[in-house]
């Protein structure tokens, strides 16, 4: 098979989950919201603790927006593992299984539309956070965010995959999205890493996380230098390196 | 209500309960989930307390400490509404019906299982945050008071749970609340104090009676029982508790009428 | 005093759906009465009715004296329960179950506890009693479902399709347990969309056909309404006349099919010997014999118009 049939191929699997999401809008509406209403919900809550010495700005709701905007990167890649988890519970999978696409070819397919769909949480959080005050963060600042957005969409999605292709039940959705939620969490999420405490300092410090978090937040509450750009983009590169390999792994395993 | 209708309760309770430690996906919302995000919250904000404004405490934790406890106990809310419309889909509310038995039973004992569970995760995070550094200033005393508001809020959200599965007869539909219970912990002070928070939420939190049952649960922790906070709490649990409770019946009333 | 009456009973549905269009029926105590219809016939919703699951739309019915309706309590202490896809609780193991029924009747802990591991041995379900009913098979479900329903001795038992989907083995299991309760004095009221059990079973049985109950009788005289059995004789030779002259003594001849001699017995099964014994004298050798007999079905098809669906019991789950 020729790279032209590869990618009709992958162009196959990305209109079917858009398929599925034109079918059944209504299952989606609560990923596309969560990330929205999480992001007003803590900017509410947590809002004074920009009075804090140590933020370097003075909108919390600038400093949170990148969190959210990752969160609903997050989901939106777990979703895939989910509808990857039901296709397998009801045979179709192994039908694509059969079938002569490579492996990777297949992957692809699965794990690229989450890129795409994460687009679509993020345009909404980022209407509301405009309209409530977040920082207009420059066109280097949002590519960047956007980019921060479809990668980590496509991490999620080959999280949500291996999980998937481990457990071959929808039972491991919850690990799926607690995971991501998890991983997004333990980054300086809520406060700058000088005022984290404890263990979560710790965390924050070595998670590859906190630099995509980074990344994706300089322009909302500052300047865009290529200082706090390339570490993100590494941990990105490196985390969708990490769990392809991982989700291809589950894939060969499954080939028996 | 006779003596067997109570047995019953008590053993559907027991039922709910036993449920809910055979299958995990039942278990981790009430504990798991809140307690990582204690975690997570507490470092991640506890610099908070230096904020002015900020209540005398002695950690961050003593402060949250009562908002994980009631987030728990909403989550167990929704967790007994989707067991109930899970037994009413699968046809198990029938034996109980065809059973000589009281209409509400079929749902106080739901009820009951929902109370203790809240009762077991309220120890659970007394028992966590007494291990990672918080401090029950009224002591034993207080940790019962707390226990006891923690069960009756069980009770309440317990009743709303079970109103919709009611109603709807879909666990679909009842896991679908999920973002909801967020959004009234998010306006409420379970989190932080209504005073520090932005507006509108601020205000929204001041009248919502969820802060005043946090409040209640918070005040053992880092004060002494002040008995203004404590009315108040009561007062909002026998409103919240009349709802559910309320709405129960009548969902049961419908769902009995329209026949299964 | 009859265990079950009802009298014009009906359902409709919101929407307009009249399950059930006044059904009148009376059975008898110790009688076991079968409900035979296809799907959709309204065989649940009597069942649900009779059960006090759902109120009548219109009309009345009384179970062990009771009116459904005004005193639906003392029914349902009466009655015992096994619903369709036995409503189980896959987390319960099979002793929790039924001690839950136990309470559930008002027996004390003692009593109760007493009477459940009776029942789990009566119906061979002790060394599974405590492992979970979702590593149940269809057949051990429909056993727990049964001996639940038996914890508090009840006057009527309602199976509704109590032995859809199981294996044959499985069924006749069933079959077995629910003959020896109504030998032991319970009244039982069964679903089925089958015609063997409710032939197998029956006393009566009442064919239910779009909410309505189109014909009423036992087994023999519905079939015996309908037609009498024919003889379907093989010869060895062909001597098919000269066995025809014989066999006309005896019965109605029909026409031949595949070679084969058909009579019509008017008088039953009974009218089989004289038949062989007068070919035997005759010196003509019978290759083989088949008495058919009319089915249910078609006692159905002729009071309703088409088949009972399915004809053969489908082979279901299997341990």
């Amino acid at each position: 098979m020729g790279w032209r049939a590869d990618l009709e191929s992958i162009s196959a699997l990305m209109r079917r989950a858009a398929n599925e999401l034109l079918r059944v809008p209504g299952a989606a509406i609560p990923g596309v919201l969560a990330p929205t209403i999480f992001f007003l919900g803590l900017t509410a809550v947590f809002g004074s603790l920009v009075d804090l010495t140590g933020f370097p700005t003075n909108s919390y709701q600038s400093w949170l927006i990148p969190i959210s905007l990752l969160q609903g990167a997050g989901f939106t890649g777990a979703a895939t593992g989910v509808n990857l988890a039901r296709d397998i519970e009801q045979g179709w999978f192994d039908r694509l299984l059969v079938s002569p696409a490579p492996r990777p070819v297949i992957l692809a397919g699965l794990v690229l539309s989450a890129a795409l769909r994460s687009l679509i949480p993020a345009t909404v959080l980022l209407a509301v956070g405009f309209a409530i005050g977040v920082h207009w963060p420059g066109v280097p600042g949002l590519l960047i965010a956007v980019l921060c957005v479809m990668c980590m969409g496509t991490i999620a999605a080959c999280w949500g995959t291996a999980l998937a292709l481990r457990y071959r039940s929808q039972s491991a959705a919850p690990l799926m999205q607690a995971g991501m939620l998890l991983v997004i969490l333990t980054t300086t999420a809520y406060a700058p890493l000088a005022l984290l405490t404890g263990w979560l300092h710790t965390v924050a410090r070595y998670n590859p996380v906190t630099q995509i978090v980074e990344a994706a937040r300089q322009g909302f509450v500052g300047g865009v230098t290529w200082g706090d750009t390339w570490p993100g983009l590494l941990a990105l590169a490196g985390l969708l390196a990490l769990l392809a390999a991982l989700a291809l792994r589950g894939m060969r395993r499954t080939a028996v | 209500m006779t003596a067997t209708d109570l047995r019953v309760i008590a053993a559907l309770g027991a039922r709910s309960v036993k449920q809910t430690f055979r299958r995990p996906q039942l278990l981790a919302p009430i504990v798991v989930f809140p307690s990582i995000l204690l975690a997570i919250q507490t470092a991640g904000a506890g610099r908070a307390v230096d904020l002015p404004g900020f209540p005398p405490v002695d950690n961050f934790l003593s402060f949250m400490l009562a908002g994980a406890m009631i987030q728990s106990t909403l989550l167990a809310g929704n967790s007994g509404g989707i067991a109930l419309a899970v037994d009413i889909e699968m046809g198990f509310t029938d034996r109980l019906l065809a059973a000589p038995i009281s209409r509400f039973a079929i749902v106080l004992g739901r009820l009951a299982g929902t109370a203790a569970l809240a009762g077991l995760s309220a120890i659970w995070f007394i028992a966590v945050g007494l291990i990672f550094g918080a401090s029950i200033q009224e002591g034993v005393p207080g940790a019962l008071l707390m226990i006891f508001f923690v069960v009756l809020s069980g009770v309440a959200f317990g009743g709303i749970g079970a109103s919709v599965a009611l109603r709807t007869g879909s666990a679909s539909v009842v896991q679908g609340l999920f973002p909801l219970v967020f959004v009234i912990l998010f306006l409420s002070s379970a989190f932080f104090p209504d005073t520090l928070m932005l507006e509108p939420a601020a205000s929204i939190a001041k009248y919502n009676p969820l802060s005043f049952i946090v409040e209640g649960i918070r005040d053992p922790v880092i004060s002494s029982i002040t008995w203004s906070v404590f009315g108040k709490a009561i007062g909002a649990l026998a409103l919240v508790g009349a709802i559910g409770i309320g709405l129960s019946a009548l969902a049961l009333r419908r769902r009995l009428r329209t026949g299964g | 005093m009859p265990a079950i009456e009802a009298n014009e009973l009906e359902r409709t549905f919101e929407g307009g759906v009249q399950a059930v269009a006044g059904v009148d029926l009376e059975v008898a105590d110790r009688e076991i009465y079968a409900f035979l219809g296809p799907n959709g016939a309204g065989k649940t919703t009597m069942v649900r009715m009779l059960t006090t699951l759902l109120r009548p739309t219109g009309g009345s019915a009384r179970v062990a004296g009771y009116d459904v309706v005004t005193e639906a309590a003392s029914v349902r202490r009466a009655i015992g329960v096994a619903l369709q896809e036995a409503a189980l609780d896959p987390l319960m193991t099979g002793r929790e179950l039924i001690r839950l029924q136990a309470t559930l009747h008002g027996l004390a802990r003692q009593e109760g506890h007493e009477k459940s591991d009776a029942l789990l041995e009566r119906v061979d379900l002790v060394d599974a009693a405590d492992r979970q009913v979702g590593t149940y098979s269809g057949g051990m479900r429909r056993r727990l479902d049964l001996a639940s329903a038996l914890v508090h001795e009840p006057k009527v038992l309602f199976l509704d399709e109590p032995t859809t989907g199981l294996d044959p083995v499985s069924r006749r299991t069933i079959w077995e347990e629910v003959e020896q309760l109504n030998r032991e004095g319970t009244t039982v009221f069964l679903t089925t969309q089958y015609l063997e059990e409710a032939d197998q079973l029956a006393n009566r049985v009442g064919i239910i056909d779009d909410g309505k109950l189109v014909a009423e009788d036992t087994p023999a005289q519905l079939k015996a309404q309908i037609g009498h059995p024919r003889l379907e004789i093989r010869l060895v030779e062909d001597v098919a006349e000269r066995a025809r002259e014989i066999v006309v003594r005896f019965g109605r001849p029909l026409p031949s099919k595949d070679g084969a001699v058909l009579v019509e017995l008017e008088g039953g099964a009974t009218g089989v010997a004289p038949v062989v014994r007068a070919l035997d004298e005759a010196g003509l050798t019978v290759e083989s014999l088949d008495l058919v007999e009319p089915t249910l079905d078609d006692v159905f098809l002729e009071k309703t118009g088409h088949h009972l669906e399915p004809e053969e019991p489908e082979t279901g789950e299997v341990e």
